[in-house]
């Protein structure tokens, strides 16, 4: 298990690859970002928040005319009170998520600043929840592109850590937020309890799912053989084991099996879902996110 | 089952302490490593799901822990050499005796000899037996014998190189207690052994005309003249015609055809005076002979020759007279006063010395003083002869027991040869290097010069000094002859390798011959014969078989532990194989 230093994580190279997203976003949904997953209620918000270019159906109340003549452009002013579905980022830093080369958490924190910044740019209020047997840390609504640096602070000091019990997490979670958006869970989904109570609470609280399942090689195709103590990283429990040929054909079966399930039930309620291996670059991965047309609406 | 190397009880521990050891390194190397994966969860899966086979994941390693104790089990108790007599057969210790006496040489009437048969039934023997059997072979010539062991090619060899030759043949001696001893012969020439010995029989009655004596007689005379007598005998059940033959190198030759009854001999003296000197040969040919070694002998006729002899006296009529008349010495009389050296065989000082040693062999007359002469120690009167050589050649045909001696001196005759003495001074001694003989008196004061030996005595000196001897008589095997550092050569002048001892020359003579010894100036011929009663009469055998081997039962050819090396290695590779298949633990 290895993680890359929190240095290194969200270095210039990895602000370039931001950028090029972000444009890349803004052509693929140019005119069709905002209005599908805003809804609007219409009444008074005294604090301003923050502009954004008109687009048909807004509150032209709310234009900003000194703007308008400044720059000949309609831009809409937004106030506190203004229902935007936020996005919430829910990223599994339990212990097993700490495991791979690169590990898992680095890659989650990268493709979760990653979408995170096409969210700031595109002024959508991110959320993020890290979590493992509880929600171990949470980064407040933030919105705006200048809010980045506050995303790679917070996932930067973010360690991994406890078992997985992403249904107490997010149940905790949901049950005090109550504002339904765009939820992207980042996870390996290694949970004793099952992948399908956490995904079922946040159906039940009518959020948006999106699944990206990240796996490592070493889990996909393990390189053991002989006589082993298996030790679990998050419970620590062991097992004493043979590696044989015919138990590692086994083992890759029930892998396969375990990432049908979690696609299958994904495409029975219709969420997103992404599954990539930590050596894909995360930028493809986000790509394909974009593609698959659920994340940016 | 039974174990060469060890006992049971310490097979057993051994093989104890080796599985003890094996199950537990088994156990150990079952240690597991740690390795962390990020869940378990889906191993627990996996592994939940296989339960259902632990019953084969327990066979597997119970399995693989009786390969390792089999294998482990298979190679201690190897080194224990375990035997078991229907596999292996049994284990026994075989002494092999092989009658190399010369009637062994005797053919049989399919056209081998005595001698192949017996290799024959060796072999045999050898054949015999069970992989760890031991066999011993030795020979009654004394020449070979081995060790116990196993390997069979060993006791081969030395078999090959065996041959029938003379010597003494003698019954080894065996220790029967712990082994079977069989002993392969004709029963000629040892015809009695212990009754703890097996007898394997080679016998077969055969015809055989030998020659049982050959040698060359000195009549007296001066100079010498020479008889060959000449002995054959019929050994056959059988009358038979015989031809015999004596030969020398100038062509001379006297033939006799016998008719000989069974057991009839011949005896006959021949005159060897037309003889040229050189070697002489015998031979005994007749029809069906089986013993070639017996047809024929050898002798040397000494070759004539003049001796240029210097006498160096002041005034000896009676001795002058002496080498004057005997037609074998060129002789030159000198005064002391006058000596030199020259080109001569011999000197005879008569009460004279030169002050160096002679170059040439001499007789000196008196004890006279010299440098390299011990002096003399005294006058002893009227000293009786009490003892001689009459072995010695300068003594043959001499008799000196009555000779009376007036007064001689007392010599110190250390490193020299006594040839008489009496009881308080050595009286005639003998040098050898340098060669010269000493009368301790002068001709004087005894009568020696009339007796009748006295010129024979001077002859004899003579002819030690430098004339050619008779050949010394040997029988085929290993020759001894008195000089140190001699080169041997044959009859037709090969060289044979000899090995030299204290004293003496060692070589193998395995056939009849006339070999030559050769050393400086010192010469020594050996005739070679086999010429002995006792091995000629090669019917005189009442041997009977006491025991026929018999090739014992076995299944394998090698020893038990050789094929359970095999075996383990085997099983060795075999789980190497299952190892890498995951099979095996």
């Amino acid at each position: 298990m290895s993680t890359t230093s929190n240095v290194t994580l969200f270095d210039d190279e990895f602000l370039k690859k931001l950028e090029y997203l972000n444009i890349i976003s803004k052509r693929l949904f140019a005119g069709q970002l905002k209005a599908e997953r805003r809804t609007r209620k219409r009444g008074t918000g005294l604090e301003f928040a923050d502009y954004r270019a008109y687009v048909s159906g807004d509150d032209f109340r709310h234009l900003d005319w000194k703007a308008y003549l400044r720059l000949n452009r309609l831009i809409l002013k937004l106030f506190e009170e203004e229902e935007d579905l936020p996005i919430y980022f829910f990223v599994d830093v339990s212990q097993s998520m700490n495991y791979g080369q690169p590990s898992k958490l680095d890659y989650a924190k990268r493709v979760a600043a990653a979408l995170c910044y096409i969210g700031l740019a595109n002024l959508d209020r991110i959320n993020i929840i890290a979590y493992a047997d509880k929600v171990r840390g949470e980064l407040p609504p933030q919105r705006g592109k200048g809010r980045i640096f506050k995303v790679f602070r917070f996932l930067s000091d973010v360690d991994a850590g406890g078992e997985t019990n992403a249904l107490d997490s997010l149940k905790t979670y949901c049950t005090s937020t109550r504002r339904r958006g765009l939820a992207v869970v980042i996870s390996d989904f290694f949970d004793q309890h099952g992948f399908e109570p956490a995904l079922d609470i946040l159906r039940h609280f009518r959020h948006d799912i999106f699944v990206v399942h990240i796996a490592s090689h070493e889990e996909m195709d393990p390189h053991l053989r002989g006589e082993l103590l298996l030790v679990d990283s998050e419970s620590q429990q062991s097992r004493e084991i043979t590696i044989t040929p015919s138990l590692l054909s086994a083992y890759h079966a029930e892998y396969n099996r375990f990432c049908e399930q979690l696609e299958s039930y994904c495409w029975k309620y219709q969420l997103g879902y992404v599954r990539t291996a930590t050596d894909f670059p995360f930028e493809e991965l986000v790509l394909k996110v974009f593609r698959q047309g659920r994340f940016v609406k | 089952m039974r174990f060469l190397a060890l006992t049971g009880g310490q097979t057993a521990l051994l093989g104890l302490l080796t599985a003890a050891t094996i199950i537990a390194l088994y156990f150990l190397k079952l240690r597991h490593r740690r390795v962390f994966v990020s869940s378990s969860l889906l191993w627990h899966r996996v592994l939940d799901d296989r339960q259902s086979h632990s019953l084969m994941e327990k066979l597997r390693r119970i399995i693989s822990i009786i390969i390792a104790v089999t294998i482990a089990l298979l190679i201690a108790i190897s080194l224990a050499r375990p035997e078991i007599e229907a596999l292996t057969g049994k284990n026994e210790r075989i002494v092999i005796v092989m009658d190399t006496s010369p009637t062994m040489g005797t053919h049989t009437s399919d056209g081998k000899t005595r001698w192949d048969h017996a290799v024959a039934q060796a072999n045999s023997l050898l054949t015999s037996g069970g992989p760890t059997t031991e066999f011993r072979i030795s020979d009654s010539s004394g020449r070979i014998a081995s060790s116990f062991t196993t390997d069979r090619n060993e006791i081969r060899d030395l078999l090959s190189k065996m041959k029938p030759v003379a010597a003494d043949p003698q019954m080894p001696k065996v220790d029967a207690t712990d082994s079977l001893v069989y002993f392969v012969s004709d029963g000629v020439t040892i015809p009695q052994v212990p009754k703890e010995v097996k007898r394997i029989s080679v016998f077969e009655k055969a015809n055989n005309v030998g020659i049982t004596a050959f040698e060359l007689r000195t009549r007296p005379s001066i100079p010498p003249v020479y008889d060959a007598y000449l002995e054959v005998q019929n050994f056959g059940g059988e009358p038979v015609q015989a031809d015999i033959t004596v030969s020398g190198v100038g062509g001379q030759r006297i033939s006799r055809s016998l008719n000989l009854a069974a057991e009839e001999s011949f005896q006959e003296t021949f005159d060897l005076t037309p003889f040229e000197g050189g070697p002489i040969r015998a031979t005994a040919e007749s029809k069906n002979d089986s013993l070639p070694a017996d047809d024929i002998a050898f002798a040397y006729l000494p070759i004539k020759r003049r001796s240029r002899t210097l006498l160096v006296t002041k005034g000896n009529t009676y001795l002058q007279t002496l080498l004057k008349l005997d037609s074998f010495v060129d002789l030159t009389v000198v005064d002391p006063a006058s000596f030199k050296e020259g080109d001569f065989d011999a000197y005879v000082f008569d009460r004279f010395a030169p002050p160096t040693v002679p170059a040439r062999p001499s007789l000196i007359i008196g004890a006279p003083d010299a440098p390299w002469l011990r002096p003399g120690q005294g006058v002893i009167q009227k000293p009786p002869i009490t003892t001689w050589s009459e072995s010695h050649p300068i003594m043959q045909f001499v008799s000196v027991h009555d000779m009376t001696i007036e007064r001689a001196v007392r010599i110190d005759a250390r490193d020299l040869t006594v040839v008489a003495a009496s009881n308080q001074t050595p009286l005639i001694v003998a040098s050898d290097r340098p060669r010269w003989v000493m009368l301790a008196f002068d001709l004087d004061s005894t009568d020696f010069p009339f007796h009748v030996g006295f010129p024979v005595f001077v002859d004899n000196v003579l002819a030690w000094f430098s004339r050619d001897q008779l050949a010394i008589h040997r029988v085929p095997g290993t020759i001894e002859v008195p000089l140190q550092n001699a080169q041997i050569r044959s009859i037709d002048n090969k060289t044979i390798e000899a090995q030299p001892q204290l004293g003496k020359t060692v070589f193998e003579a395995i056939e009849p011959g006339l070999y030559t010894a050769t050393q400086g100036d010192a010469r020594i011929r050996i005739a070679v014969n086999l010429s002995n009663r006792e091995f000629s009469d090669v019917n005189r055998s009442a041997f009977r078989n006491d025991a026929i081997p018999v090739s014992g039962q076995r299944l394998l050819k090698r020893e038990l532990w050789f094929y359970m090396l095999f075996v383990a290695i085997v099983l060795i590779a075999g789980e190497w194989f299952t190892y890498h298949k995951r099979i095996t633990l």
